[in-house]
């Protein structure tokens, strides 16, 4: 039995947007009220991430605001903020509710604008991002975000000799990727030369291995399992788990393993009744090159060790034997923190329905979602599979 | 550094002050001996309430760095951060010189940013 169904999805273009954050969740959120044919009035809550609205555009208590402007004010409706896993957390919420009998139909979404449009520049978001690491023991060094993930590559790199070149395939895999996803940031074809010429952000990263500052919102339509049925496309929520680990950074044991992550597969493995080998094909957080190396191991989709030498054998790409990232990650899909959960379930939704077009891979009915927050100090995993 | 007195429980401004002065200060959990260079209400491995304050060591290998060559706003670009392993505990910090990992560096000055203070190392020729 499914803990709840996804029967509507639907996501802006990641990118540069004027809209309004609350014009820009609509762009969201009403074609996945409409993919799932529900009303406004047919809506018992409303969970939505945002992560820093109130840093870059002043705007907080956002949730009611938001739902005014989409037609469903009144309802029950709150907004998560836990960095970069933030609208995944929503949506654990919404699962919890609907499978408590709590509530029916609950919308769950995100919406963030990261891009100069906010009338910040690279310095000021730069330091907003790294406002998720400690205020007082980090963020007085200057350390920066990708300097975070660089400091989590290194010593990888260092453990299991995972080299620049291997963690440039996956960013040349992303943008292929990316290249079939109408709503991506970015996305053509590159190589790992391009990667390694572009300038230096926080070595080991170039910048083409980080993700770009993105504008966007995505929306999910979760409903309970028992109604499920009643809607055209329902696909189950069979398992979401969420681990933390120890902040700051310094503190946490071991830096390769990403506990959090680890933490969160194996609760969502267990709740859904699979193992890493059922996986058909995975979304996860692929803010740095290397974070996506790191995930694939956490996910237990390689071997530790193996996450760098598979990405350069080409094996995750989306005619490999384990697909990461079809929609183009946030390496080419783009970043728009709040919105970067939901989105990724959008993309499992459209692949687990066969609709992802250009993308599509072939015959898959389990995918997962991995979200991290932070510096690895929280991740959720997600399992959603093709209703039985 | 012998003036200070080390305060028994040890919160921010204590230990800030402690490090503009050049002392590095951390917690030790007498339950399971985890060691912390960033100073909290309770052990961050076992939940312990005894911690104690204790001088941490001074001389330590490198775990991981990075050197930042896009900074935040209000910090000059094209420094080096590192994570340097200190007996049984782990400390961010920023490096004076081009270290790598597995390099022998001993702290050697404190770099303040709006009046909050972080470890600088240097590499110890061995």
């Amino acid at each position: 039995m499914a803990r709840a169904s996804i029967v509507g999805a639907g996501m802006t273009k990641f990118g540069v947007h004027e809209a309004t954050l609350p014009e820009l969740f609509a762009e969201a959120a009403l074609p996945a009220l409409d993919d799932a044919g529900v009303e406004a009035g047919d809506i018992d809550a409303f969970y939505l991430g945002n992560a820093m609205g109130g840093q870059t555009e002043n705007d907080t208590h956002l949730a009611p605001t938001l739902a005014s402007h989409i037609g469903i004010a009144g309802v029950p409706c709150q907004r998560f903020e836990d960095a970069c896993a933030t609208s995944s957390n929503a949506f654990k919420h919404a699962v919890q509710d609907v499978e408590s009998g709590l509530h029916d139909v609950v919308i769950v979404g995100g919406v963030e604008r990261c891009t100069p449009e906010t009338g910040l520049g690279t310095g000021e978001m730069t330091r907003i991002f790294a406002s998720a690491s400690h205020r007082q023991y980090e963020q007085p060094t200057g350390l920066t975000f990708p300097g975070v993930f660089a400091l989590l590559t290194k010593r990888h790199m260092f453990e299991y000799g995972t080299t620049p070149e291997q963690l440039a395939s996956v960013a040349v895999k992303n943008h292929a990727h990316g290249a079939h996803n109408p709503r991506a940031h970015f996305g053509r074809d590159i190589d790992v030369s391009d990667v390694l010429d572009s300038p230096i952000i926080a070595d080991p990263f170039h910048l083409m291995d980080c993700c770009p500052f993105s504008d966007g919102a995505s929306a999910v339509i979760v409903v309970s399992d028992d109604i499920a049925d009643e809607f055209d496309a329902p696909v189950d929520v069979t398992g979401v788990g969420h681990g933390t680990d120890i902040v700051p950074l310094a503190d946490k044991p071991d830096f390769p393993s990403t506990m959090s992550a680890r933490r969160a597969a194996e609760q969502a493995y267990e709740q859904a009744g699979i193992t890493a080998d059922d996986v058909d094909f995975a979304e996860v957080h692929d803010c740095f090159t290397g974070a996506e190396v790191m995930a694939s191991e956490a996910l237990g989709l390689f071997e530790d060790g193996e996450g760098g030498p598979a990405a350069a054998d080409g094996r995750t790409y989306i005619d490999g034997e384990m697909p990461i990232n079809p929609s183009g990650g946030l390496k080419a899909k783009g970043h728009p923190i709040g919105a970067t959960g939901t989105a990724q379930l959008v993309e499992l939704v459209e692949q687990l329905r066969g609709d992802a077009g250009d993308r599509q891979i072939a015959d898959v009915e389990t995918g997962i979602a991995h979200n991290l927050g932070g510096d690895a100090g929280t991740t959720l995993v997600s399992v959603l599979e093709v209703r039985a | 550094m012998s003036q200070l007195e080390i305060p028994e429980f040890l919160d921010y401004a204590s230990w800030s002050e402690a490090l503009k002065d050049g002392t590095l200060l951390g917690q030790e959990c007498a339950d399971c001996g985890h060691q912390t260079a960033a100073p909290k209400a309770a052990c961050v491995r076992c939940g312990s309430r005894d911690i104690s304050t204790v001088e941490l060591e001074t001389t330590g290998e490198v775990y991981s760095e990075s050197t930042i060559a896009v900074s935040p706003i209000g910090f000059d670009a094209g420094f080096q951060i590192a994570i340097v392993q200190l007996g049984e505990a782990k400390t961010v910090g920023r490096v004076s010189d081009d270290v790598e990992i597995g390099d022998t560096v001993t702290l050697s000055d404190v770099f303040e940013h709006e009046g909050q203070p972080s470890p600088v190392f240097e590499s110890v020729e061995e």
